[in-house]
């Protein structure tokens, strides 16, 4: 009987498994990194038109790309094409917008300008240099033809990406 | 005793020295031109004033096809360049801004010569903006603040210059030169004189002497308390005179005669008689 007791105790010793998960960490760090520069804000030159040309009243918005490895991303700026937020509307708005390299911190970066790619209302850079360049959008919208907008708060986003080759 | 004034407020104005560090960002240094000299930057009289940054931001204007290279750059004080950045535009187009920012690693301003633009090639540079953050100390914004400041001395010196400096010269003093002349007269009086008056005279000699000592130690703390409190303008509370000059007698005595005063005779009289009768107690047989 004694016997029997200690084998038992044996085999409840070996009756639990070892195992153990060796996690694997990683991290990576950002080298495209987007921060708005200059908030825009709408001018209303006319009844009908929300533009963001200095001429018309507004201001520019400015996003800045710092971008620490060469020729590893892409800047797309897609300017509005809608408000986020407005008033309630009855007509269809027009939108116009562009974007282009407004200041850069390698000469070599000038050449950004000349080499953009633009479909619809995104702008495409191939960002071929490390080094910070800012981007500034314009965007206008009119309303209906001739038609007044509605009394209120606009507000239409400037969507910037950095997306990786 | 100007030398011991000197110390002295030398050795007062070092008890306030202390060391902490300001920063600052000068104005855009090309904006009139694409030379400049730096005295501009920070603020006069600073003692330790370091270099840390310079950010420069210009539009390039070329035609694309030209070959163009911008330098902006700082001459180094005895030769070469402290700072240099150059932006080659050859092939490129112009037009877009350029911006640059630089960490310097904490540079003497006192190596750094004049700045500049410098564009070769075919094309120009319009709306430079050139900026240097800096640091220092400003424990010399006076430059008495501290010994190390510079101008420490001249200031020190320039502020003594106004300052009325009497020297105590103990042989213009008459009481010195009347107790010489009277110990010379001493040796020749009789002896049987010098005997009587030889105490006498010397603790006259040594009254002179003692007033002596104590005029050098009163123009010593006057000029002490001087220095001490030459912020205070005191001259203000010294013009102020009385007025008419004089205060004179008002009280007048009607009559001009003092009448005894019969009735405090009387209180006294009667204090009198009863302290002697106090005293007489003590004789009077025991019952």
């Amino acid at each position: 009987m004694k016997k029997l007791l200690v084998a038992g105790l044996v085999l409840a010793v070996h009756i639990p498994a070892f195992a153990t998960d060796t996690p694997i960490v990683g991290n990576v760090q950002t080298r495209c990194l987007i921060t708005t520069d200059t908030n825009g804000v709408f001018g209303n030159p006319l009844p009908s038109k929300l533009s963001t040309a200095s001429a018309d009243g507004g201001v520019v918005p400015v996003v800045r790309y710092d971008v620490t490895l060469a020729d590893a991303y892409l800047a797309k700026v897609t300017t509005p094409t809608a408000f986020s937020a407005s008033p309630s509307l009855s007509d269809s708005v027009t939108w116009t917008g562009s974007t282009a390299v407004s200041k850069t911190s390698d000469a070599a970066m000038s050449g950004y300008e000349a080499a953009k790619v633009t479909y619809g209302s995104t702008t495409q850079f191939d960002l071929t240099k490390a080094g910070s360049t800012w981007f500034s959008s314009t965007a206008t919208a009119v309303y209906g033809v001739s038609k007044s907008f509605p009394g209120g708060s606009y507000t239409a986003i400037v969507l910037a990406e950095c997306i990786a080759k | 005793m100007r030398k011991l004034v000197a110390v002295a407020l030398l050795a007062l104005y070092a008890t306030s020295a202390h060391s902490e560090y300001l920063y600052g960002i000068s104005g855009n240094m090309a904006g009139a031109g694409h030379t400049w000299g730096m005295n501009g930057i920070g603020p006069g009289n600073t003692r330790g004033l370091r270099v840390n940054g310079v950010f420069y931001q210009y539009t390039p204007v070329k035609n694309t096809e030209d070959d163009m290279v911008v330098h902006v750059r700082n001459k180094r004080v005895g030769g070469g360049y402290i700072f240099s950045s150059t932006d080659d535009w050859s092939g490129l187009p112009g037009g877009i801004p350029i911006t640059k920012g630089f960490i310097i690693d904490n540079l003497p301003i006192e190596l750094w010569g004049d700045g500049s633009i410098d564009v070769e090639g075919t094309g120009s540079v319009i709306d430079a903006n050139v900026v240097y953050s800096y640091k220092y100390n400003n424990d010399c914004l006076t430059p008495m603040s501290d010994p190390s400041c510079p101008g420490y001395a001249e200031a020190v010196l320039g502020m003594m210059g106004k300052i009325d400096v009497t020297t105590y010269d103990p042989m213009d003093d008459k009481n010195i030169t009347d107790v010489l002349k009277e110990k010379a007269d001493l040796e020749a009086d009789s002896e049987q004189d010098e005997e009587d008056e030889d105490s006498d005279r010397l603790e006259r000699i040594l009254s002179g002497v003692d007033e002596s000592v104590l005029t050098a130690n009163i123009i010593s703390q006057n000029r002490l308390m001087y220095s001490l409190t030459r912020n205070s303008n005191m001259n203000p509370y010294y013009i102020k005179k009385l007025a008419g000059g004089v205060y004179k007698e008002t009280v007048v005595l009607d009559g001009g005669n003092l009448p005894d005063n019969k009735k405090g005779a009387r209180a006294g009289l009667a204090q009198q008689i009863l302290h002697t009768k106090m005293v007489s107690m003590q004789y009077d047989p025991k019952e």
